[in-house]
């Protein structure tokens, strides 16, 4: 199971930097007028509500009190016009926005995707696939909401501010002043309660993870559980983490109820203040009744507004954190790259040559050290070794995935870092140890080697690399799925369909990662006669672990501790009593005991 | 000895079984338990905090209907300006109190759901887990039982505070003027209508739109995985084709989605604006009538959009409910399935088993009809081993099982000293029982705490590097940065498959078994570490009863005695030796070695 911690990136401490947020900003720069449609209509919106209240107040002094019902009418009549337009714009805003929204996540996406084809293995490499997931789906869709929804409501909140402000100071100058005082106050509470909230639900979601985390493992370990009688120890443990999760999450809870009417007391002193100070002004005719009702309503409203804005402030940091991630991401350079007059070699048929090729990962860790070695076109090499010798440091070297730290690859007399990376790579065909396959049918899956291959072509490639019997007998056939990573299949039927896929590429040189794990004989034996067509007039690279492959081989290559130790056809080795001998003996007598229970298995069970 | 859940000291818990019930919503609401009370208490709240909004109102009508007519109201004015500043301070106060009360009883509730569950799951039978896919578990344990979280916290109290607010406003409305308050209701229903319609369809286009975002994760996550083969065939700009393909199908149906939203909001708008200017002009006409007082027009105004609004989110809230009771549904099927009783027995015996196991015509099926073990019969003395042999499938692995009743046999007899293993506690032949898995499962926790996972002592440094050693682990263990504290697994170090094998020998050890049941525990490792595993079981088996199931004679030639097992059956017994006289499969395994050396032999020499 993949490490649930990955969401929960930290970001506090995070500056909001303007660079970022100018950043953040461009993304919309292609969509401007959208951003000006949605940006208008929701000042608009925001404009028409304060109207609504004002207006309010002109029914009553100049409607309701003297008993116009002409003037009533008039502005009943403006008042509902006034609703239509507001409905307009309420659709328009969220229309434009909401869009927007979906449309800057879908170009994030495309562009981190984009971004991420031609990024090295090395980046693959350090970089867990969850830790990337988490940038191409949640952070995509925290800078969009940022750029839409936060604008929204932080233009929704300024206007309605600033508007209601206006009306008031019209109305009465004195009072308007008394709400003026509280604003800050309000701003102020409200942000310190929107910090420790979304603190607190942090903290929350974290504990959260670490729950999943005890399921998950207890679940997938339940038979061990059960065997040495933890359960009650257990639920012990469990309990810690619950109890955890209840604190944090009640804290959050009560703070978020206690939020609203905390702004709202104070509000109402302000409220109060109004009544009292207006109802003063009113004996002298200060004020109008109307206009009491409109400061009642601009102070009641005047809440909401102040929490958006203290909640788009406390999210910010959220985004800006997200946002930094997503760009590193973008900015990320490739390590491995087409240089300079980089040409497509044509061709990559002709003699392989490794000139004092040297790797590491890492400074210190050499994995190569020094690898000399001509390969000639046609020929088939089989690597040898223990775990972890170079082997197939090797194979990604010779597709490019890496470059020698020092030393040179020279395909056909010249340097593979002057060809282009397609160049090279559209000219490898590799079959892996763990075969990967896309979800999908299976027919999609080996087309996949050539895009334009005809249905028959793909049959043909099937038929060669021995995958066809086999696939003739599902209910589908070719159409048949083979779900997600190819769980749907075995392991040695994915294994062939890989093969197919890398027969239907005509490749100019052949890699093939054998499989240790053993699958029944006959797809064995499938396999083996797909590689042999596969390896014919090409040259090829193995990584074997077969002794027939091994055997089969032009010249074996025995690979230790970065090195080539030995090399030389199969009976040469023998004779030298080395260490291949000795590698050769141990599998021999594995390979055969196995064989041997494989035989007995239909007689046993 | 007995430790049981019940016994464990202040873990909050309850027995959601006994609360289950076949109407989803009732059986929500009977989770509650002993917190119903405070529940009531947090809606008895939530109603006297709008009573007390709703109350402002009125003193807003009192204040411009009598106070501004008193012709000394300077004295008064006070007064009046602190009932409001009252007023919201009670309104707030109940607000935020009910708020805390709900959250208490969300969060409580969930904790014992969640702490029942986890134990639940635990003490469920091996069937269950067999049957039952871990994502799907986790699914329900975590998803769904957040679900039933919201529902108290959010949706339960929600629709309360929709209907509260609804009759508390409308009951203001009535005594304000009833006429007015008929006329100010027709545009609820509709409102009402048109949300539960809307928020349905919206449901709808929402999981629409969840299924491509998975669609489109799931798509990255195997171009991510499958880099080298994206690479190795030059595929990128057929990846970026793809993954485009997904991303604006996803960014369509988010299209659709915000058309919807779009639509309602100012929908809804318009059918309230509608409702208030329409209320407005009949209040306005009563006023100048004289039916009505300024005052009154007033608290109307504030009341009719506090009553209106919430309206606008009843679909929401209906279709929340209605997701929560299918997460009640899909955690109620955990809750009904029953629990393996580890402690009920008829007979409770005292102190360490000896070890003598006898199996009398046993058979055992998973599923009906299709016996796996048929008439199985043989005897173990205390102290000596037992090699099981036979291919995939034959029942040697479902045959050990059975001992420490991870499954039940299905007739016959299995006897450990003398008594039925149905009489005896699964607890008691758990503690006299120690497994070797053949892929041990460790958990992310740190190598000591894994080897001291199966005992319920506190455990000495000496006694677990005792252990390690026995188990020939502990220079390896001593080798990492942090010793024994080393955590196993993603955020640790990763052990091979040796090694893994070896700490699980050790955390064996030190459980002390009576019983050693060691599965094929040599078969995924390689020849250097194998001989060192062969040691630390050799120290392992020492006066232990021991079954011991392998492909390998090697692994089981010291045995004292053998049984070969062929489709569920016994079909050869005896020791190495008597086994190597008669024709038979056993023989025909042993002679492979020297075959396997013939060959070789005639390999080396020809070249």
């Amino acid at each position: 199971m993949s490490d649930y911690h990955f969401e929960e990136e930290d970001f506090q401490g995070t500056k909001v930097k303007s660079s970022t947020l100018l950043r953040i900003l461009s993304q919309v720069r292609p969509y401007k007028w959208r951003v000006v449609a949605f940006v208008l209509s929701i000042a608009s919106v925001s404009v028409l509500e304060s109207t609504l209240t004002w207006l309010t107040m002109q029914i009553i002094d100049r409607g309701i009190v003297p008993g116009d019902r002409q003037a009533l009418t008039e502005l009943l009549t403006v008042y509902g016009a006034i609703y239509f337009v507001f409905a307009a714009l309420v659709f328009a805003f969220i229309w434009f926005a909401g869009i927007l929204g979906e449309r800057v996540r879908y170009d994030m996406r495309k562009k981190l995707f984009d971004h991420l084809q031609t990024l090295s293995f090395n980046y693959f490499d350090k970089t867990p696939v969850g830790w990337v997931m988490s940038r191409v789906n949640s952070d995509t869709e925290r800078i969009s909401e940022l750029v839409t929804w936060g604008i929204i409501d932080v233009t929704w909140s300024i206007v309605n501010i600033t508007a209601a402000t206006i009306w008031m100071l019209t109305i009465n100058w004195q009072l308007a002043l008394i709400v003026f005082v509280s604003i800050p106050v309000l701003i102020v509470i409200a942000s310190w309660f929107q910090k420790r909230i979304i603190v607190e639900y942090r903290e929350a979601r974290k504990t959260n993870s670490k729950i999943t985390g005890a399921y998950n493992e207890n679940i997938q370990g339940v038979r061990v559980v059960k065997a040495l009688g933890r359960e009650a120890a257990n639920l012990g443990e469990f309990s810690h983490l619950t109890d955890e999760m209840y604190r944090r999450s009640f804290r959050a809870a009560w703070l978020s109820a206690l939020f609203m009417p905390v702004v709202q007391i104070i509000s109402s002193i302000a409220l109060g203040a109004i009544v009292w100070y207006g109802g003063l002004q009113a004996q002298v005719g200060g004020i109008t009744i109307g206009g009491i009702q409109a400061f009642v309503g601009y102070v009641t409203f005047m809440l909401w507004p102040i929490q958006e804005l203290a909640r788009v402030y406390a999210s910010m940091q959220q985004a800006v954190a997200s946002a930094e991630r997503v760009f590193s991401l973008m900015d990320e350079q490739p390590q491995i790259k087409d240089h300079v007059g980089a040409k497509d070699p044509g061709t990559l048929r002709g003699d392989i040559v490794f000139e004092d090729v040297k790797f590491h990962y890492e400074a210190d860790k050499p994995v190569l050290r020094g690898i000399d070695v001509t390969i000639k076109a046609g020929e088939t090499i089989a690597l040898v070794g223990p775990t972890g010798a170079g082997k197939s440091t090797i194979v990604n070297l010779i597709c490019r995935f890496y470059e020698p730290s020092s030393g040179r690859i020279l395909i056909n007399g010249t340097d593979y870092t002057q060809m282009t990376l397609h160049g090279i790579q559209s000219r490898i065909g590799m079959v892996l140890q763990t075969p990967h396959l896309f979800s999908g049918t299976i027919r999609e899956n080996i087309r996949y080697g050539r895009l334009n291959a005809t249905d028959d072509e793909v049959v043909a490639a099937a038929t060669l690399a021995g995958a066809h019997d086999f696939i003739a007998t599902l209910d589908k056939g070719y159409e048949e799925p083979v779900g997600e990573g190819g769980v749907l299949l075995s392991v040695g039927q994915k294994q062939l369909i890989s093969l197919a896929r890398a027969v239907l590429a005509e490749p100019e040189i052949f890699i093939m990662d054998e499989a240790t794990s053993s699958v029944d004989t006959l797809t064995e034996a499938l396999i083996q006669r797909g590689m042999e067509q596969l390896m014919a007039g090409r040259t090829s690279f193995v990584i074997a672990h077969r002794l027939s492959t091994i055997r089969r081989a032009d010249r074996i290559l025995v690979i230790d501790n970065g090195q080539i130790t030995e090399q030389g056809s199969h009976a040469e080795l023998l004779r030298q009593r080395g260490h291949y001998y000795r590698l050769y003996t141990q599998q021999f007598r594995s390979e055969r005991e196995q064989a041997f229970e494989l035989e007995l298995e239909p007689m046993v069970s | 000895m007995a430790v049981t859940s019940i016994s464990v000291p202040n873990i909050p818990q309850a027995d959601f079984k006994a609360r289950v019930s076949q109407n989803r919503l009732l059986g929500l609401v009977r989770m509650l338990g002993g917190y119903g009370k405070t529940y009531l208490a947090a809606n008895i709240t939530l109603a006297l905090g709008a009573l007390a909004k709703t109350a402002t109102f009125l003193l807003l009508q009192y204040f411009v209907d009598n106070v501004l007519t008193m012709p000394d109201f300077g004295r008064v004015l006070p007064m009046i300006a602190l009932g409001f500043v009252a007023l919201a301070l009670v309104e707030g106060g109940f607000t935020a109190w009910s708020g805390r009360l709900a959250s208490y009883t969300a969060e409580g509730v969930v904790q014992k759901l969640r702490n029942y569950l986890y134990d639940h799951i635990q003490r469920l039978t091996f069937t269950y887990h067999d049957r039952m896919r871990t994502g799907e578990l986790i699914q329900r344990v975590s998803s769904d039982v957040d679900a039933i979280r919201a529902f108290f916290n959010e949706q339960a109290i929600g629709l309360g505070r929709i209907a509260l607010l609804f009759f508390i406003n409308f009951a203001a409305l009535l005594w304000i003027s009833p006429q007015l308050a008929l006329i100010s209701i027709i545009c609820v229903p509709i409102v009402a209508v048109v949300s539960v319609f809307f928020f349905g369809k919206l449901e709808k286009a929402y999981e629409h739109f969840q299924e491509q975002d998975a669609v489109v994760s799931a798509t990255l996550n195997e171009n991510l995985t499958g880099v080298r083969v994206v690479k190795a065939f030059a595929r990128q700009e057929y990846e970026s084709n793809k993954f485009d393909k997904e991303n604006w199908e996803h960014f369509q149906r988010g299209r659709k989605l915000l058309i919807m939203h779009a639509v309602y909001w100012p929908l809804t708008d318009l059918i309230c604006g509608i409702q208030v200017v329409g209320g407005f002009f009949v209040a306005a006409i009563m006023i100048i009538n004289g039916e009505l007082s300024l005052g009154s027009f007033l608290a109307y105004a504030n009341i009719l959009g506090w009553m209106i609004q919430p309206i606008r989110n009843l679909g929401r809230i209906i279709v929340q409910v209605s997701t929560a009771m299918v997460s009640y549904q899909r955690v109620t099927e955990i809750i009904n399935e029953d629990r393996e009783p580890l402690t009920a027995a008829r007979i409770h015996p005292k102190g360490a088993a000896k070890g003598e196991v006898v199996f009398e015509d046993m058979s055992f099926e998973y599923t009906k009809d299709e016996p796996v073990l048929k008439n199985v019969s043989f005897r173990v003395a205390p102290g000596t081993s037992v090699a099981l042999m036979g291919g995939t499938g034959s029942g040697k692995t479902s045959l050990v099982s059975l001992l420490p009743r991870f499954y039940e046999y299905t007739s016959g007899r299995i006897l450990l000293d003398g008594v039925d293993i149905k009489d005896l506690p699964r607890e008691y032949l758990r503690e006299q029982i120690g497994v070797v898995e053949q892929e041990p499962f460790l958990f992310s926790r740190t190598i000591r705490e894994n080897i001291t996972y199966g005992v319920k002592r506190q455990v000495s440094d000496d006694e677990v590097h005792a252990a390690a050693q026995a188990a020939s682990i502990h220079e390896t263990i001593m080798g990492f940065p942090d010793g024994y504290n080393t955590l196993v697994g993603e955020r640790g170090v990763t052990l091979s498959g040796g090694q893994k094998q070896r700490v699980a020998i050790a955390r064996i050890l030190l459980k002390n078994p009576r019983i050693l049941i060691l599965d094929d525990s040599t078969s995924s490792v390689d020849m250097e570490t194998e001989s060192e595993i062969r040691e630390a079981l050799a120290n392992l088996m020492a006066d232990r009863t021991t079954f011991i199931i392998a492909h390998r004679v090697q692994s089981l030639m010291d045995a004292d005695q053998i049984l070969v097992f062929s489709q569920g059956e016994i079909v050869q017994r005896g020791t190495h030796d008597e086994l190597l006289e008669e024709d038979g499969t056993y023989r025909q395994i042993y002679d492979l070695q020297a075959r396997i050396e013939d060959e070789l032999e005639k390999e080396l020499s020809g070249v």
